[in-house]
C-alpha cells in the first residue's frame, strides 16, 4: 500500500488542486459546492411535491438542466425561489416565459422559506441526484407501472369469491336433495312393481337421520374431520380478532400511494406531517392536497373524477382556479386503516423522530400499494430498501409485535443528551444491582431494557 | 407531641361507636348488597314465568351472540380537517391565556385545548394576579361550556326567535320606554362598561345601571372609601381574621391562598401567626394557629376589643375570647406595619373598626393597599333594593339583566320575581333559562366565557384579556354586542375591545399590532401596550360612596349594642359551590367540602354538643341519616339536615349559600337536581327536587348593606330524616401515629440542622433485627435497623436508576382547598358517580384530602394514668375535642410504593411496578378481584362498580354520559369500564409526553417541565412533582429535608410520595 506509483501521486496532486479550485469557485456560483445530501432532504421536504429532478412536469416544471437555464442569474434565482412574484417584477424575459407557460395552469409557487445556503444544497442535489447504492436504484425501478396500478384497481373492485362459494354450495345442496328425492321415487316405483309396501312417509330430517344411522362409519369420519376443521378455523379466526394485517378498506377517494409516494417521490411526511412531532401521523387535510392539486386536476388513471372530490370538499372552482367564497366545506371521511385499540397509547414522534424508525418498518412497502393497506409480516420483512429494518415475526399491529421490536431494537445511547444522562445514572447505580448488571452486560441497551416492556408505557 | 397525639377523622371514630368500628373493618361496605332472603321474599318473583331452562338458553344465546357481535371488524372513520388551522397539530395540546370572572371568582387562566376543544384549565402562573392560583370552582368551570342545558339561541318566552327579530322588538320596546334599568353584577370590563354607557347615551335620561353582587362586600367597600382594598397576606407576620374565610371564599381566595402560603414556609425561619375568631369552622379557621370560637354577634366586639387593646382605649370585654384577643393584640403590636386584620362581616361599622386597626398599626400601604383597590365587588345593595321597589311599583318599563341571577341570589328573590312580572319588557343575557331568565320576556343568551373575547380590570392599573378557545357552540351572541345593536352600533365586540384600548384601531391593523398580540398571549397588558384607555367610569356616581366616612368611636358604640339571641346563624360560602353559579357542575358537587367532607348537599352545621342536647343524630353514615332541623328567621324558615361540625361555636349554626338552585324546576342542567337510587331525578310533586335549599332569603338588609349573620334564629327538630353522603368515614387512621406528623416552629428551628430521621418530631422508624447491628457482641433489643433496610423482597431497582418520579407534599402549606381534586378529575377522566354511590362509599376520587381533627390534649398514656382507665375508655375520656380542634389537611393519593402491597396480591399482574418508580395499573388486564384495594394501607384504590359511561343510573351526573359534555374528556387517558380497579397514575400521560418531548429535543428532562395535574393546580406549591433521581430537583431537596417522612413508614413499603411535617406557629405547651 505504501508503494504508490509516481503517476498516482501526481493524480492526487492534480485532484487536490482541482478540489481547492472548486472550493474557491463555490463562493462564486450558486450551482457549485452545495451539500447534495442535505439538499436531498430539503428537496424532499419542500420541493418534491411539485418539482421533479427530471424534465418531467409534475405540478411545476422539472428541474433538470436548471443550471444551464439560469446561468449567470444566481441572485435572481434565489429571489425567484424565495419570492417568485417579486422576482417576476424584475422583468427578466426567461421568468416571463415561465410565468406565461405555467402560472395559468398551476398558479404561483408559494414563497419558500429557504436560505441561500440551503438553495445551494438543493441545487447540488438537483444537478446530480445521488444514488445511494444499488438498493435505492432498485427501489425507483420497483415502482408499479400505470398498467399495474390500473390492474390493481380493477382487482380491488371485483367482488370476492365468497359469493361464488355460497352459490355453488346452494346448487350442490339442491342437487343433493333432488337426487335423494329421485332415488326415493325410484325405490318406491321398484317396490310398487315388485309388490312390496311403499316406503313409509317421512320427513327430510328423519330421512337424513336414518341415512346417517345406516352410514355410521362414514358419518363419524366426516364428522370428526368437520369438527377438527371448524376447531382450527374457529381458533384462527378468534385469533384474528383485532388483527388487521392485510386490511385494505375502500376509501371515499381512490388515492394511490404508488403514484404519489413511489412515482412522484413525495416524502411520507410531506402529507403525514405530524408524525414527526405528535402522537398522530395525521391524515393530510384537503388544503395540503391542494398544494399540488391546485395545478393538477387530472390523474393518470382516474382522470378528473377522483381529484374533483378534493375540490368538492374544499370548494375549489377548477375552471376559474379560485376558491369559492363562503363555501360550506365538506370534510372527507376516510376509512381508518391502521387501527389501534383505544386503550393503547402510541406516539409516532417517539418512533419517527426519537427512534429514527423508517415508516416502512411498520407500514411496509406502502409505495407499492394503492389505497392504504395494513402490511403483513412478510410484506414488511421482504423489503430490501429499508435501512436498519427490524424484521419481526409476529403479526403487525399486535401487542406481541410491538414487544418483539422493543426487545430487539437497540437504543443509540449517544443520540441525545437524554439517553446519555440515563446511561450515566444507570452506570452509577449498576454496582451491586444484579438486574442492572444483567442489562449492562452486553454493552447495549434495548428499548425493553430501558422500560419498553412496562405496562404503563403504553396503557393508561 | 405529634408522635403520640390521637387523630380522629370523625366524632364517632373518636367515641368508638359500634358503627364506627364496623366501618373501620371493611374497605367496601357490604350494605349495598341484597341478602338471599330478601331476594327470595320479593313478591314479584313468582309472577315471573321464565323457566330455568329458558333462562339458561337465553343466557347461552346471549353469550354466543355477544361473542359473535364482538368479532366483527368495525369500520372506523378518520376525518381530517379540510383546511387545517396552522397552529393545530392533531394530538398536541395548545394553551391559551384567558380570564375567568363570574361576579364571585376572578382568575387568570391557561386553557388547554385539544384539536380546538377546551379540556383543562390551569392557572396562569407567569402573568396571573398574585401568582395566578385558581380555586376548584374555576378549574372545574370548563364543564359549564359543554352543558347541554345551555340555551341554544334567543328566545321569546318559551318560543324561539331569531336575533334580528329580537333586535327589532327590543329596539321598539326601548324606544317607547320611559325608564330603562340595567341590573348586573359588578362590571369590571372597560369595554362592557363602554357598551352599557353607549346604550345609556342612546336612551339618555331613561337608563339607570344597578350593580349588585350575589355575595355583597358593600360594607367592606364603604368602610374603605368606596372600594375593597387589595390585601397582601404575603407581607403579614401576624394575621387576625374575624370570621373572614380568606382561604375559602372571602374576596379573592385563590390569590390570598398563594400569598398566605408564602408566610407558611418554615424553612424561611419564620411563620406568620394567624388568629381566627369565628363561629363556623371555616377552611381558614382550620388552618389558623389560634382559633377562637365566637358568636356572630360578637364579631364587632372582637374588633372593638382589638382596637382598644392596641390603642390603649377603654378595654372591651368579649365573653370567652379575652385571652385570645390579648395575645392577638400583643402580636399585632409587635408586628406593627407587617400585620393584617381582616373581617368577614359585611357590616360597615365593623369594617370601619378593622380599617382603623390596620391604619393604627401602619399596615396601610404594606398589607392593605387602598390606592390600588379592587374594581371587583362594587355592588350597591341599597340601589338594588330600590330597584326591586321600583319594579314592584310598576315604574320600570324595560329591565336588562346581565351576568346575574337576582331571582335566585337577591335576598328578596320572591319580591324581585313579583316585580319582574310588572316590568313591560325584560331581557336576560344568562346562558341558561334560569330562575331569572325563564321569567323574562326575552332571553338573549351570551357566549360562554371560553367562547368570548373580553377585557377585565380587576384592580386599578391592571387589565387582563379573555380570548375565545372555541367557536360558540350554539346560536349565542355577546351580551355586549346585543347592547350595541340596540344602541345602533354594528361593531363586533372584538373590534370594540380593540377600540377601547387603542382609539386608532381599525380592523385592518389587527395583524400588525404586535403589542396587542403580546397582551393576548400573556392574558394581560404588561407594559408594552401603551394604548390602554383609561377605565371608563360609571355614569352616575354611586350614592353610597358619597356618604361621609364612618367614625370609629361611633362604630365601637354601635357594635357594643349588638345583642345576640339564643341561637345565632352565620351564612357562609362553601369552597365548592360559592354563590351557586356552578350549581349544575357535577364535579364540584362531588368534591367534598374541605371541613365536613360532605358531597352533594347543604346542611346546617351545628356543634355536636348542641346536637346531642337536642337529641339529633350525630353519627351520619350510609344507614344513619341526619336529623332534620327547622331554622326560622322572622317569617322565613328552612328545613335542612343537621351536620355535626367540630369547632362550631355552641348555640350557633351555619348554612351555606349557593344551594337550592332551580327551585322552580328551571332548565339549569340535569346535575343541579337530586338524583335517586335508579338515576332518575327525585320529584317534589311535578318539580325536580333541588340540591339543598336557598339560604339567601335568610340574609337581611340593614344600614343599606346585606348582613349575612342573623342574631336571632329559631332552631327546632323537624320530623323525618335525610341521607347525607360523606366521604369521611372510609378514610380512618386507626390510631396510627405515623400518618400525620407535626411540630411547632420553635422545635423546628431548634432542630433545623439535624439530619433527616433525627428530629424529635420525625424520628426514623427502626426495627429490631436478629443481627448484631451495633457490634456490641450480643444480639438484643438495641440492634435495630432502619425500616428501609429491612426487605422481604428483592428490591425494585429505581433508586438512582433512570427516573424515579415522586411527589413531596408539604402539610404546612396545604390548606385543603381542593383545587387539586378537581384538576385531577378533569385531567384523568375520573367518573362522577352521584350522591347515592358516594353514600355507599363508592366514590371514585383518585385524590382525596383527608381532614384529621386532633384534640390538643394529653397523650393517651397520660390520660390512662390520670383516669386509671383502659385504652378505649381513655380515648373516650380525652377532653371534649368538639369544642375547638386543631386540623390537618392531608392530600392522599396512590403512594406509588416501591414495595407495593397491591402488586404482590394481584393474581393477573395487572398492577406492576415500573422502573421509574410508578405503580402502573393496566386496566385491560384487571379482572376485578379487588385484592389490591384490600391490601392497600392507604385505601386509595377505586373500583369501577358500574360502567359509568353507559349505565342509566349515572345519566344525570356523569359528564361522559352527555353527548356534548363528553367533549371535556381528556383524549390521552382511557375511560375505564366496569369491573376494573383504578387509581392515581401520577399523571402517567404527562410523564410520557414530557419524556418524549425531551427525547425529541435531545435534552434531559428539566426539573419542572413535567407537572402532574395536582401539582400544577396547587396555588401554594404544597404539592411538588419531580424526578427523585435528579439530585438537583426541587423534589429531591424537599424529600431529603428534615421534615419529610412517609405516611405509614413503619409498614416498610417505601412510597415515592413524601410528606413534610406540619409546622404550627404555636407554643410547645399548646401542641
Amino acid at each position: 500500500m505504501m508503494r504508490l506509483s509516481r503517476s498516482f501521486r501526481g493524480k492526487i496532486f492534480v485532484s487536490l488542486s482541482v478540489l481547492i479550485l472548486l472550493t474557491f469557485n463555490a463562493f462564486a456560483g450558486i450551482f457549485d459546492g452545495g451539500d447534495a445530501a442535505k439538499g436531498e432532504s430539503l428537496f424532499k421536504a419542500n420541493c418534491a411535491s411539485c418539482h421533479k429532478v427530471t424534465d418531467e412536469v409534475l405540478a411545476a416544471p422539472g428541474l433538470q438542466g436548471i443550471d444551464s437555464r439560469w446561468k449567470g442569474k444566481d441572485a435572481l434565482l434565489v429571489k425567484w425561489i424565495q419570492n417568485p412574484q417579486a422576482a417576476a417584477a424584475s422583468g427578466d424575459p426567461y421568468i416571463k416565459e415561465l410565468v406565461a407557460k405555467y402560472v395559468p395552469t398551476f398558479g404561483w409557487m408559494q414563497n419558500q422559506a429557504v436560505s441561500e445556503a440551503e438553495i445551494k444544497d438543493i441545487l447540488a442535489y438537483v444537478k446530480t441526484p445521488p444514488v445511494t447504492g444499488p438498493v435505492a436504484a432498485a427501489a425507483t425501478n420497483k415502482c408499479m407501472t400505470l398498467e399495474e396500478i390500473k390492474k390493481e384497481k380493477e382487482k380491488n373492485e371485483e367482488s370476492d369469491g365468497a359469493v361464488w362459494f355460497i352459490i355453488i354450495g346452494g346448487i350442490l345442496a339442491i342437487i343433493a336433495v333432488t337426487a335423494a328425492n329421485i332415488s326415493r321415487s325410484l325405490k318406491n316405483a321398484i317396490n310398487e312393481r315388485e309388490g312390496l309396501a311403499p316406503l313409509p312417509e317421512t320427513t327430510y330430517g328423519k330421512a337424513l337421520k336414518s341415512w346417517m344411522w345406516e352410514n355410521k362409519k362414514f358419518v363419524s369420519v366426516i364428522g370428526l374431520f368437520l369438527f377438527c376443521y371448524f376447531a382450527v378455523v374457529g381458533y384462527s379466526s378468534l385469533m384474528d380478532i383485532g388483527v388487521y394485517d392485510g386490511y385494505t378498506p375502500d376509501q371515499p377517494i381512490w388515492f394511490s400511494h404508488a403514484i404519489h409516494n413511489c412515482q412522484n417521490e413525495i416524502d411520507c411526511q410531506y402529507c403525514h406531517s405530524s408524525a414527526a412531532k405528535s402522537k398522530h401521523a395525521g391524515i393530510p387535510s384537503a388544503n395540503v392536497c391542494m398544494n399540488c392539486h391546485k395545478g393538477i386536476n387530472k390523474g393518470a388513471i382516474t382522470g378528473e373524477v377522483e381529484i374533483a372530490k378534493i375540490y368538492d370538499a374544499i370548494g375549489f372552482d377548477v375552471t376559474t382556479k379560485t376558491y369559492k367564497a363562503d363555501y360550506q366545506e365538506k370534510p372527507i371521511q376516510w376509512n381508518k386503516v391502521n387501527n389501534l385499540p383505544d386503550h393503547v397509547y402510541f406516539n409516532h414522534s417517539a418512533h419517527v423522530t426519537v427512534g429514527k424508525i423508517d415508516c416502512k418498518n411498520c407500514h411496509g412497502p406502502q409505495q407499492m400499494y394503492t389505497v392504504g393497506h395494513v402490511p403483513t409480516a412478510d410484506e414488511i420483512n421482504s423489503q430490501e430498501d429499508v435501512v436498519g429494518l427490524v424484521k419481526l415475526e409476529r403479526r403487525p399491529f399486535t401487542m406481541g409485535w410491538c414487544l418483539e421490536c422493543h426487545n430487539k431494537k437497540e437504543i443509540d445511547l449517544n443520540s441525545s443528551a437524554y439517553y446519555q444522562e440515563m446511561h450515566e445514572r444507570f452506570k452509577a447505580s449498576a454496582v451491586g444491582q444484579r438486574t442492572l448488571r444483567d442489562i449492562m452486560e452486553d454493552g447495549s441497551a434495548t428499548v425493553r431494557e430501558l422500560g419498553g416492556w412496562e405496562c404503563g408505557k403504553c396503557h393508561y | 407531641m405529634g408522635s403520640n397525639k390521637k387523630y380522629w377523622s370523625s366524632i364517632d371514630e373518636l367515641q368508638n361507636t359500634t358503627a364506627a368500628q364496623e366501618a373501620l373493618g371493611s374497605e367496601f361496605t357490604r350494605s349495598g348488597e341484597q341478602s338471599v332472603e330478601a331476594f327470595l321474599s320479593d313478591s314479584k318473583l313468582n309472577e315471573s314465568n321464565t323457566g330455568r331452562r329458558d333462562f339458561l338458553k337465553f343466557m347461552g344465546f346471549g353469550l354466543t351472540a355477544a361473542t359473535l357481535a364482538a368479532c366483527e371488524t368495525p369500520v372506523v372513520k378518520i376525518i381530517p380537517y379540510v383546511t387545517k388551522p396552522e397552529e393545530i397539530t392533531p394530538g398536541i395540546a395548545n394553551f391559551y391565556a384567558s380570564t375567568y370572572y363570574d361576579g364571585t371568582d376572578y382568575g387568570n387562566l391557561l386553557v388547554k385545548t385539544r384539536e380546538g376543544r377546551p379540556t383543562f384549565i390551569k392557572g396562569n402562573k407567569n402573568f396571573g394576579i398574585a401568582g395566578g392560583g385558581l380555586n376548584s370552582r374555576m378549574n372545574a368551570s370548563v364543564l359549564g361550556l359543554y352543558d347541554s342545558a345551555r340555551l341554544k339561541g334567543p328566545k321569546k318566552g318559551s318560543a324561539d326567535i331569531d336575533w334580528s327579530g329580537l333586535d327589532t322588538e327590543m329596539k321598539a320596546a326601548l324606544a317607547s320606554a320611559a325608564s330603562i334599568r340595567i341590573v348586573s353584577n359588578t362590571v369590571i370590563s372597560p369595554s362592557t362598561q363602554r357598551a352599557i354607557n353607549e346604550l345609556s347615551a342612546k336612551y339618555a335620561g331613561k337608563v339607570n345601571h344597578v350593580q349588585y353582587d350575589a355575595v355583597s362586600y358593600a360594607g367592606l367597600a364603604k368602610a374603605n372609601g368606596g372600594a375593597v382594598p387589595f390585601y397582601d397576606f404575603s407581607k403579614a407576620k401576624t394575621i387576625v381574621s374575624i370570621a373572614a374565610d380568606f382561604l375559602g371564599s372571602w374576596v379573592m381566595p385563590a390569590a390570598f391562598t398563594s400569598q398566605y402560603a408564602q408566610t407558611r414556609k418554615p424553612e424561611n425561619g419564620w411563620l406568620s401567626k394567624h388568629y381566627q375568631f369565628e363561629s363556623n369552622m371555616s377552611l381558614t379557621g382550620s388552618n389558623s394557629d389560634h382559633r377562637t370560637p365566637i358568636r356572630p354577634s360578637q364579631e364587632g366586639l372582637v374588633a372593638a376589643a382589638l382596637y382598644s387593646a392596641i390603642t390603649g382605649g377603654t378595654p372591651v370585654s368579649v365573653e370567652g375570647a379575652d385571652t385570645s384577643i390579648k395575645r392577638a393584640a400583643d402580636d399585632l403590636k409587635a408586628n406593627a406595619g407587617a400585620s393584617l386584620v381582616v373581617a368577614g362581616s359585611n357590616d360597615p361599622q365593623i369594617q370601619t373598626i378593622v380599617a382603623a386597626i390596620n391604619s393604627v398599626l401602619g399596615n396601610v400601604g404594606v398589607t392593605v393597599d387602598t390606592s390600588n383597590s379592587l374594581n371587583l365587588f362594587k355592588g350597591q345593595d341599597d340601589q338594588m333594593s330600590k330597584l326591586v321597589d321600583e319594579m314592584n311599583n310598576g315604574s320600570v318599563d324595560v329591565l336588562i339583566v346581565y351576568g346575574t341571577n337576582p331571582a335566585y341570589s337577591w335576598i328578596e328573590g320572591d319580591k324581585f320575581v313579583a316585580g319582574l312580572q310588572k316590568v313591560k319588557t325584560s331581557v336576560c343575557f344568562n346562558l341558561f333559562a334560569d330562575e331569572t331568565g325563564s321569567r323574562c320576556t326575552y332571553m338573549a343568551p351570551d357566549n360562554h366565557y371560553l367562547e368570548s373575547w373580553n377585557d377585565y380590570s380587576p384592580v386599578k392599573g391592571r387589565t387582563d384579556l379573555a380570548q375565545p378557545t372555541i367557536s360558540p357552540l350554539y346560536n349565542t351572541r355577546y351580551a355586549q354586542e346585543s347592547m350595541l345593536r340596540w344602541a345602533d352600533n354594528g361593531a363586533t365586540y372584538y373590534d370594540y375591545i380593540r377600540q377601547t384600548h387603542n382609539g386608532a384601531y381599525s380592523a385592518t391593523m389587527m395583524k400588525t399590532d404586535s403589542s396587542w398580540n403580546t397582551a393576548v398571549h400573556n392574558g394581560t397588558f404588561a407594559g408594552t401596550v401603551t394604548e390602554v384607555a383609561a377605565p371608563v367610569e360609571t355614569q352616575a356616581a354611586p350614592v353610597m360612596m358619597q356618604a361621609a366616612p364612618l367614625n370609629v368611636n361611633d362604630a365601637i358604640n354601635y357594635v357594643s349594642s349588638i345583642k345576640g339571641g339564643e341561637w345565632e346563624l352565620s351564612l357562609y360560602q362553601k369552597v365548592t359551590m360559592g354563590a351557586g353559579n356552578h350549581a349544575n357542575n357535577p364535579m364540584l358537587h362531588e368534591t367534598p367540602d374541605p371541613i365536613t367532607k360532605v358531597t352533594w348537599d347543604n346542611y346546617v352545621t351545628m356543634s355536636p354538643a348542641d346536637m346531642k342536647e337536642m337529641g339529633l343524630e350525630t353519627y351520619i353514615g350510609q344507614c344513619d341519616c341526619a336529623s332534620l332541623v327547622k331554622v326560622t328567621v322572622g317569617d322565613k324558615s328552612l328545613v335542612l339536615p343537621a351536620y355535626p361540625t367540630p369547632g362550631q361555636k355552641s348555640r350557633t349554626i351555619g348554612i351555606a349559600l349557593g344551594y337550592g338552585r332551580g327551585a322552580g324546576n328551571e332548565e339549569i342542567g340535569k346535575a343541579a337536581y337530586q338524583t335517586g337510587r335508579e338515576g332518575v331525578h327525585l320529584m317534589d310533586g311535578d318539580k325536580r327536587q333541588t340540591i339543598g335549599k336557598n339560604a339567601f332569603p335568610l340574609a337581611s338588609i340593614s344600614n343599606g348593606v346585606i348582613n349575612y349573620t342573623v342574631s336571632s334564629v329559631g332552631v327546632a327538630q323537624e320530623a323525618g330524616t335525610y341521607a347525607i353522603a360523606t366521604t369521611q368515614m372510609h378514610s380512618t387512621v386507626m390510631g396510627r401515629d405515623s400518618v400525620v406528623k407535626e411540630t411547632t416552629i420553635s422545635t423546628f428551628l431548634k432542630e433545623k440542622d439535624k439530619k433527616k430521621g433525627e428530629a424529635s418530631y420525625n424520628k426514623a422508624v427502626t426495627l429490631p433485627v436478629h443481627a448484631d447491628v451495633n457490634k456490641d457482641g450480643s444480639i438484643d433489643v438495641n440492634d435495630r435497623q432502619h425500616i428501609n433496610e429491612v426487605d422481604l423482597w428483592r428490591e425494585h431497582p429505581v433508586e438512582g436508576v433512570g427516573h424515579r418520579w415522586g411527589l413531596t407534599i408539604d402539610l404546612t402549606s396545604c390548606f385543603g382547598c381542593g383545587a387539586c381534586i378537581t384538576a385531577c378529575h378533569t385531567e384523568n377522566n375520573v367518573p362522577v358517580v352521584g350522591k347515592d354511590e358516594v353514600l355507599r362509599h363508592r366514590d371514585m376520587h383518585w385524590l382525596r384530602i383527608d381532614r384529621y381533627s386532633s384534640s390538643a390534649q394529653d397523650t393517651l398514656k397520660e390520660t390512662k394514668e390520670a383516669n386509671n382507665v383502659g385504652t378505649i375508655e381513655a380515648y373516650r375520656l380525652m377532653e371534649s375535642p368538639e369544642d375547638n380542634p386543631q386540623t390537618v389537611h392531608m392530600p392522599m393519593m396512590c403512594q406509588h410504593c416501591n414495595h407495593a402491597p397491591c402488586e404482590t396480591v394481584c393474581p393477573v399482574a395487572a398492577t406492576v411496578h415500573s422502573n421509574e418508580g410508578l405503580n402502573n395499573m393496566a386496566y385491560n388486564r384487571c379482572i376485578g378481584t379487588r385484592y389490591c384495594a384490600n391490601n392497600c394501607p392507604y385505601k386509595v384504590r377505586r373500583f369501577n362498580w358500574f360502567n359509568y359511561v353507559t349505565n342509566d343510573k349515572f345519566a344525570m351526573v356523569n359528564p361522559a354520559q352527555d353527548d356534548q359534555l363528553r367533549w371535556v374528556l381528556n383524549p390521552d387517558v382511557t375511560v375505564r369500564t366496569r369491573g376494573v380497579m383504578e387509581k392515581c397514575s401520577m399523571c402517567q400521560q404527562r410523564i410520557q409526553a414530557g419524556k418524549t418531548e425531551a427525547k425529541r429535543n435531545g435534552t434531559i428532562v428539566l426539573d419542572g417541565n413535567i407537572q402532574t395535574a395536582c401539582a400544577e393546580a396547587c396555588p401554594t406549591n404544597a404539592i411538588v412533582f419531580g424526578d427523585l433521581n435528579d439530585k438537583t430537583s426541587m423534589n429531591t431537596k424537599r424529600s431529603e429535608s428534615v421534615r419529610s417522612y412517609h405516611a405509614l413508614e413503619e409498614v416498610g413499603i417505601k412510597p415515592n410520595i413524601f410528606y413534610m411535617t406540619k409546622v404550627r406557629n404555636i407554643e410547645e405547651s399548646e401542641a
